[in-house]
């Protein structure tokens, strides 16, 4: 069954079109990322769904059209990972961790004692113990990913939405985070299964936890691969749509997982 | 579990002890300072002449530079962090130059103090209702709208403004506009204030109230509607209650520069990174300066002087230390 749903997406700045005719659905338990070139609508893609730029086209979650959800609504259903937090003031990492629970307060309401008993304990998960009275200002461009990673986390939506969450963070903590993000999908909600939609730069983090990837060329999703169902000469082929002369490369760890790494070749 | 740290914590409530022993400090000091000097012993033994000034003068002024200044550093607080800009305060929208317009309509078309405060309190509203309503035409909600909306009423209030100040008799009319414009405590009294503090009052005490919303609408745009915030309404609402609070307190002083742009920045470097207490320390640090400005201003020369001098000569070089720190977004 699936959670977000997108039909003939259209958006784009200045009436110029950015993506166009974008249509993908993200099932129960599937993480989903979407990979393209530089400029080519991915970050578009996460706002138009968002609701925050001009677009045509339906999206809707767990059945609603986001659309018509009132902002409350949506963010119970959804969360949000930007590429960078636009947090500019000096604030610790505890309240912007709280500040995931605003979906379930009232305007005059502040969090509870659980609710910070539980902010304390992800900001502790995601890898920022001893932290949480920190200036989030302060926090390193990594660090600040966690914080909004542990933010998102609270919120205890069924959907997630990153746009490339990976992008300041360094090589193990880019493999921690996704880690992190498969087992909170994992987890099933009172309202039932979760799922996610990634933006990513980083093919090889796609290639190695994400169930299937939207392919984005020319305005629109030219293709998807399903990791776990395609050969890898399949995956190869469709990803050379968007990075040209590449290989895919199958490598075992000492546990014996198969990981997947995309290498480039010669022309 | 206890999580804190208690070297914040202790800076933080040093801060507020002394701000506070300053500010009632300097409270105590404003009603004693002035042409005519007052005897506390003579007050309390109940000279009419003395309880008189005590009460219409000097009381109501203290109370408007101990109010005010913590109201212009409150509304200061709240402008720079729904407009993520170091740089933002009440002028930003047009309030000071809607009040100044006001003002001067005031003194060109009526009499007395009271109705001086009435226009310019006017003017102020009818400025940020205008640039308001000028921002509501860009359905997006962006932020940025609603600043270049206020330049758009500053540009228009001043255009107002210049056209009173040209038919304005030279020798009193324009020469009161000036005074007016230069901002000071000096027409204060009790007559005029209480309408003006219980409206600000009111105000501020929602801002409290609603400062967590502040915070959240500190976030980038799409971060805050995805944290479940009704940006342009959140926003629209604490730029009303701050908007009211400044222009009650402008309407009967006059423009006070800087406060709402030096109060927060001292307080944050203090307090840091906890929202509340910056928030309130930035409204104490307000009433020290516009109370010691006050101060200043009626006891360092013969004839009183404008409190926005004071204020400027502490505020400018601040505003130049954070331009070359270079924190501040534009």
């Amino acid at each position: 069954m699936s959670i977000l749903n997108v039909s003939n997406l259209r958006a784009g700045y200045d009436k110029k079109d950015i993506i166009n005719n974008v249509s993908f659905s993200v099932n129960e338990g599937e993480l989903v990322a979407v990979l393209g070139a530089n400029g080519s609508g991915k970050t578009t893609l996460v706002k138009a769904i968002c609701g925050m730029i001009t677009h045509s086209g339906e999206c809707s979650v767990s059945g609603e059209s986001i659309d018509k959800l009132k902002s409350k609504q949506l963010a119970r259903m959804c969360s949000y990972i930007p590429q960078q937090s636009g947090i500019t003031i000096d604030i610790s990492v505890i309240n912007v961790v709280l500040m995931g629970f605003n979906p379930y307060l009232g305007l005059l309401q502040y969090p509870t004692a659980s609710m910070k008993e539980k902010a304390y304990k992800v900001i502790e998960q995601v890898g920022l113990k001893g932290k949480a009275e920190d200036n989030y200002l302060s926090l390193s461009e990594g660090q600040k990913q966690l914080c909004i990673l542990a933010r998102a986390m609270v919120a205890d939506s069924r959907l997630l939405l990153m746009d490339e969450p990976e992008s300041a963070l360094d090589f193990n903590v880019r493999y921690n985070v996704m880690e992190y993000i498969r087992s909170w999908i994992s987890q099933e909600t009172d309202g039932g299964k979760r799922a996610a939609l990634v933006t990513l730069h980083d093919t090889n983090l796609a290639l190695n936890y994400c169930d299937r990837l939207l392919l984005i060329n020319d305005s629109t999703i030219a293709d998807t691969v399903n990791i776990r169902e395609d050969d890898i000469s399949v995956i190869q082929e469709k990803l050379r749509i968007i990075y040209g002369s590449i290989s895919i490369q199958s490598f075992t760890n000492k546990n014996g997982d198969r990981q997947l790494v995309m290498v480039r070749e010669p022309e | 579990m206890k999580h804190s740290t208690v070297s914040v914590t202790t800076k933080t409530n040093i801060a507020f002890i002394s701000g506070a022993a300053v500010m009632l400090a300097l409270f105590f000091l404003s009603l004693f300072v002035g042409k005519y000097p007052l005897v506390l012993s003579r007050i309390l033994a109940g000279d009419s002449m003395q309880v008189k000034v005590f009460l219409t003068l000097r009381l109501s002024r203290a109370v408007v530079g101990l109010i005010g200044g913590f109201a212009l550093g409150i509304a200061g607080f709240v402008y720079q962090t729904i407009f993520h800009n170091a740089l933002a305060s009440p002028d930003i929208i047009g309030v000071s130059s809607g009040a100044s317009a006001g003002a001067a309509a005031g003194i060109l078309f009526f009499q007395g103090a009271t109705m001086i405060t009435v226009c310019a309190f006017g003017g102020a509203i009818i400025a940020v209702v205008f640039a308001l309503l000028l921002s509501t035409l860009d359905k997006s909600g962006r932020k940025s709208t609603v600043i270049l909306a206020g330049i758009a009423v500053h540009s228009l209030a001043q255009t107002v403004l210049m056209c009173f100040k040209l038919v304005a008799d030279p020798e009193k009319q324009l020469a009161s506009i000036e005074y007016w414009i230069m901002g000071s405590l000096n027409g204060i009294n009790s007559h005029i204030i209480g309408g003006n503090i219980a409206v600000c009052l009111v105000c501020l005490v929602a801002l409290f109230v609603l400062h967590r919303q502040s915070i959240l609408l500190a976030t980038e745009e799409t971060e805050a509607k995805m944290l479940g915030v009704n940006i342009f309404r959140m926003r629209l609402l604490l730029l009303i209650f701050s908007t009211i609070t400044v222009s009650c307190i402008v309407s009967m002083t006059g423009l006070i520069s800087f406060i709402g742009l030096l109060a927060p920045h001292s307080a944050r470097k203090i307090t840091g990174n906890n929202h509340l207490s910056t928030m309130i320390l930035g409204g104490i640090v307000g009433s020290c300066l516009l109370l010691g400005a006050d101060i200043l201003a009626r006891s360092v020369a013969a004839t009183e002087l404008p409190v926005s001098i004071f204020t400027s000569i502490l505020g400018a070089p601040f505003l130049i230390i954070l331009i070359f720190r270079g924190r501040q977004k534009l």
